[in-house]
């Protein structure tokens, strides 16, 4: 256990040093100069290049950058907010994207479940035909469409919520958002939690506990559930990340001022610092979330856990 | 001995899946008899719905099973020592679970490696039954388990109980299984191809410690198999059975020293066995068959060398050859041409009785 | 055993009708060696049949079928182009010339004022007797029908394209990783769990900032992103085919390991990675609609599904119809696909227990 923990913890710092490069060299290939130049003369930029270590050999600049991007040091936006730190500008909009994303995550999750246990126990019924109906459309139709639907219907015609974020209702209008983010997760987590409940429901230890005369809940939940939701947390890491794609868009429909419109803002207006300064965050959320994952599984199987010990 | 000795009576089983492929006719018609303390052997290959007899019995066919006829009358008594009969294909799931399962008859499988639950410790797993029944302590129902563990034959029993089945070998996950078969004290124990999974030196043990609690606690056994080997061992009766129905009933020594049916003729034939003169290994030619079609006759004719002509349309009715032995085959009615085993297996079988004869003599 | 209840003791003499030759044998020691029992059908044949018993997945393939078609024959079955403007007629509602004798699609909408909803029909007020434009007009004027179907070709084109490119790459990748095994196997894994750390979001938004955007451009950032997928499932199967005696026959008889690779088991393995290309199809629609919303798609006056729903989006309020066929035709593609790839997954494999 203790091995398997260190190893992926190992690959993952390599593998976020593998994009920190990849984002440097990307960095040195932008068209323009870390400042902006318009106003500085040649010593004052002399000056500044010496301070920012720009003028040292590409090796060296590349370890201040790691540190720097490791430490929170991202560098100035240029065309967002002129020369404002990144690391300000993201500050605010974290906490915000991360509340939305969590509570959809939250609300797919546990609906995703529902609605799998449901289609498996009553399977080749109505119950289940109606549960991977909306899975598959659930699957299909991406969060923005959702977003828009969503946002026509329960915010334009209907005025139960309102269709754009603003903090003084910050409760109400985190609703649709969140809605519209979740589906992808729900319908994905409910055709797993089906599949794999299934798989369970037919295995020989369901059957030795039925000949033990375990019946009803007790059956489903002590035993086929623990069973199927050990391998749904594998699907949870890519769940999560597909969520923050979808973010981009949800944001920028409802307009609410997280670090997705940022990066939608950055892109349409070329402000490269800010792209690759935000493309580190993602990255880095995904590979902890990834290795935390990774871990949990760990714990939580037996079988990973425990290895097999000397026996008679 | 008298009637109320009957455990277990099944009369006319009929049994249909309801398959993608169409309707599969699985148990096309089925009596036997189990009595108290008495080891039944179910004998066949596989397909020929040994194991769905039984499942039935227990009440956990799969959801695409359609039982179309028959009885399963089990007999046992109540708590205060009243005797009750019912018809297990009378009663729904949620009775036969609270009443019967566990706690009356109890059934083991052939994989123990998937038979139980790998996220669950043994413990727990040994202990849910009583808790589930009796609803003793935790207490209580982990010092019953303890015992039950060392009943087995399990070592170290303590320990065991908070490991995982992964930790376990296979031979020893196996008296886990019997263990938990045991907690709830049921009278009837049901192993469906007990020992198939295992090494063959485990499978002695395994035997060997079945056949010590049976006699122990005077429970009935039923076992289902394909291996005539471990039948030789633990049978007093035997039933043969193919193609959904049972072909020939006997004791066990009707069965192995007097077969009558050209398919146990064919079983028996197909052991290998050290001393054998032949060359060639004997198999039975053809493979069983495919239970979608129904075909009027007698199912065995396609592969029988010794078939008559009326196998073809009609199915034979059960011939008595004994009060205890009898075979459904048309060679034992009267009219049918004298047809005898074949000379190797009445050779085999005249060793064999001379091998017996010889141990039996060397007290 | 007891004999009580025992039955059937006797031979059946209740009427059973004995025919002179009935206890005659049969003599068949010919017949029994032939096994006829259970048929042999072809493992395509079966799969079809599965394929076609599962509804959803014929409505998802008619479905993929008619958008197809539509998408190449749409923009031609009326007399506009995709980028041809006409100022003086921007935001016209749908007309279509039958429908609009029922009522519906008759060329007039509902706006909302101040004041309350009015409802307004610009065919009507600029006198325009003989125009129609199927599925509206947008607000530079341009047919939205021949502009919806434009882009389903587009959006298709670099699904599909992308897709195919995947499974070649894919492919390869993972069989040669699967069947080499050891060292190579380990590190070509490595190399690709650090290639799945990487967001796919993240490497395609910088892609597309460093290339110039174009078509070409995003089928390259799908392809970049996808791969992983597919390798996996080759490897998966070459790892449960590499045992089996057929390679090993192919080896005894000098076959070389490339050849073993593409040309022995490659097409056994067909049926998964057929699946798995329908499955990546919707991503890939989904990832280039995703990124032209973001502004980092087809550059104008090209459509692609993703970009029409990006313009429609900031007048869908008021002009909600511009919007609703690309985002229908969309959302039916990647529906259809998807139940598809579902209907072939469970065609191909299917995991029933049924005793």
């Amino acid at each position: 256990m203790k091995k398997y923990a260190l190893r992926r913890i190992l690959l993952s710092l390599f593998t976020l040093l593998v994009i920190l490069l990849v984002l440097f060299v990307l960095m040195q290939l932008m068209p323009g100069s870390p400042f902006n130049d318009e106003k500085l003369n040649a010593e004052q930029k002399a000056n500044l290049y010496a301070k920012y270590g720009l003028d040292q050999p590409i090796f060296v600049q590349f370890f201040r950058y790691v540190g720097n991007m490791l430490t929170g040091d991202f560098g100035v936006s240029y065309n967002i907010s002129k020369n404002t730190p990144i690391s300000q500008l993201i500050q605010t909009r974290l906490p915000i994207s991360i509340a939305i994303g969590g509570m959809a995550v939250a609300l797919g999750t546990l609906v995703g479940l529902v609605l799998g246990i449901i289609a498996a126990i009553w399977h080749d019924t109505v119950a289940d035909t109606v549960a991977t109906v909306i899975s598959v459309i659930g699957v299909s139709v991406p969060s923005y469409v959702f977003a828009l639907a969503l946002s026509y219907s329960f915010g334009f015609r209907l005025r139960w919520f309102p269709m754009l974020f603003t903090a003084k209702q910050i409760f109400a209008s985190s609703v649709l958002p969140s809605v519209s983010l979740s589906m992808f997760t729900m319908a994905s987590i409910a055709r797993f939690t089906r599949s794999e409940m299934l798989e369970v429901l037919g295995s020989d230890y369901m059957l030795l506990a039925e000949s033990k005369g375990i019946s009803g809940p007790a059956l489903i939940f002590r035993h086929a559930l623990r069973n199927a939701l050990i391998p749904i947390i594998t699907v949870l890491a890519p769940l999560i990340v597909d969520l923050m794609t979808g973010s981009l868009v949800v944001e920028k429909i409802f307009s609410i001022p997280g670090v997705g419109s940022l990066l939608v803002t950055a892109i349409q207006s070329n402000d490269y610092n800010v792209v690759i300064s935000l493309s580190f965050i993602y990255s880095a959320m995904y590979i902890g979330i990834m290795l935390a994952v990774d871990i949990l599984y760990g714990i939580i199987d037996p079988r990973i856990r425990l290895a097999k010990e000397e026996n008679a | 001995m008298e009637e109320h000795d009957k455990i277990l009576s099944v009369r006319g089983l009929d049994i249909a899946f309801r398959t993608t492929a169409g309707s599969v006719h699985a148990i096309r018609g089925i009596d036997f008899d189990l009595y108290r303390g008495e080891t039944v052997a179910i004998v066949g290959e596989s397909g020929s719905g040994k194991s769905v007899t039984m499942k039935a019995a227990m009440g956990i066919l799969a959801s695409n099973a359609s039982v179309k006829g028959g009885t399963i009358l089990f007999s046992y008594t109540h708590a205060d020592g009243s005797p009750e009969t019912v018809d297990i294909l009378k009663k729904d799931k949620k009775w036969i679970r609270r009443h019967i399962n566990g706690k009356r008859m109890a059934m083991i499988f052939q994989d123990p490696m998937t038979s139980l639950d790998p996220t669950m410790t043994i413990g727990r797993q040994v202990m849910e039954g009583m808790i589930w029944h009796f609803k003793v302590t935790k207490e209580e129902a982990y010092r019953r388990s303890l015992k039950l563990l060392q009943e087995v034959g399990i070592v170290d029993a303590e320990k065991r109980m908070k490991n995982y089945p992964h930790q376990l070998s296979g031979g020893m996950r196996q008296r886990v299984v019997i263990a938990i078969a045991l907690s709830c004290n049921p009278d009837l124990l049901i192993c469906d191809e007990p020992t198939t999974a295992l090494d063959v030196t485990i499978q002695a043990m395994i035997l060997e410690l079945i056949r010590r609690i049976q006699r122990e606690r005077g429970i009935s056994v039923i076992y289902i198999t394909h291996d005539l080997g471990v039948v030789a061992k633990v049978a007093d009766y035997i039933d043969v059975m193919y193609a959904g129905r049972i072909v020939e009933k006997g004791t066990a020594n009707e069965i192995f020293y007097d077969p009558r049916h050209p398919y146990t003729w064919g079983l028996l034939s197909a052991m290998p066995d050290l001393d054998t003169e032949d060359e060639r290994l004997y198999t039975i030619p053809g493979s069983p068959p495919n239970l979608l079609y129904e075909k009027p006759g007698d199912a065995f004719a396609p592969r029988n060398p010794y078939a008559l002509k009326i196998d073809d349309r009609l199915g034979p009715p059960m011939f008595r050859i004994t009060d205890t032995h009898y075979a459904a085959t048309w060679l034992l009615d009267p009219r049918a041409p004298k047809v005898d085993m074949p000379p190797e297996l009445r050779a085999r079988i005249a060793r064999m009785k001379k091998e017996a004869g010889l141990i039996a003599g060397n007290e | 055993m007891k004999a009580s209840a025992q039955q059937a003791a006797a031979p059946v003499t209740d009427g059973t009708v004995f025919y002179p030759d009935d206890f005659e044998l049969k003599n068949n020691a010919d017949e029994i060696r032939i096994d006829s029992n259970f048929a042999a059908q072809s493992f395509w044949k079966e799969a079809r049949i599965r394929f076609c018993r599962k509804k959803s997945a014929v409505f998802g393939l008619a479905m993929v079928l008619l958008i197809t078609l539509l998408a190449i024959f749409g923009p031609g079955m009326n007399s506009y182009t995709y980028s041809g403007q006409d100022l003086s007629r921007k935001n016209f509602a749908p007309r279509v010339p039958v429908l609009e004798d029922i009522g519906i699609l008759d060329g007039g909408e509902n706006i909302s004022t101040t004041t309350g909803s009015k409802k307004l029909n610009y065919y009507q007020l600029k006198k325009l007797d003989n125009v129609y434009y199927w599925f509206g007009s947008d607000t530079f004027g341009r047919d939205i029908w021949t502009r919806t179907w434009s882009g389903a070709q587009v959006s298709l084109i670099i699904a599909v394209a992308a897709a195919l490119i995947d499974m070649v790459i894919g492919m390869s990748y993972g069989l040669i990783s699967g069947y080499f095994g050891g060292r190579v196997d380990s590190a070509m894994q490595r190399f690709l769990e650090v290639a799945n750390g990487i967001p796919r979001l993240v490497i395609v938004t910088l892609l597309l900032l460093v290339l110039s955007p174009g078509m070409l451009t995003i089928i390259f950032a799908l392809m970049l992103t996808e791969w992983i997928g597919m390798s996996r499932i080759a490897r998966a199967e070459m790892l449960k085919l590499k045992e089996q005696e057929f390679v090993l026959a192919s080896r005894t008889l000098g076959a070389g390991s490339f050849f073993i690779i593409f040309r022995e088991v490659l097409p056994n393995i067909i049926g998964p990675v057929i699946t798995q290309v329908m499955f990546s199809i919707p991503t890939a629609i989904f990832t280039e609609a995703f990124l032209s919303f973001v502004g980092l798609g087809i550059p104008v006056p090209q459509c692609s599904l993703g970009s029409l729903i990006s313009e429609g989006f900031n007048s869908f309020t008021t002009h909600p119809y511009q919007i609703v066929p690309p985002i229908v035709v969309m959302a039916l593609l990647m529906l259809s696909f998807n139940l598809v790839a579902d209907g072939l997954r469970e065609a191909l494999d299917p995991k029933l227990k049924e005793m």
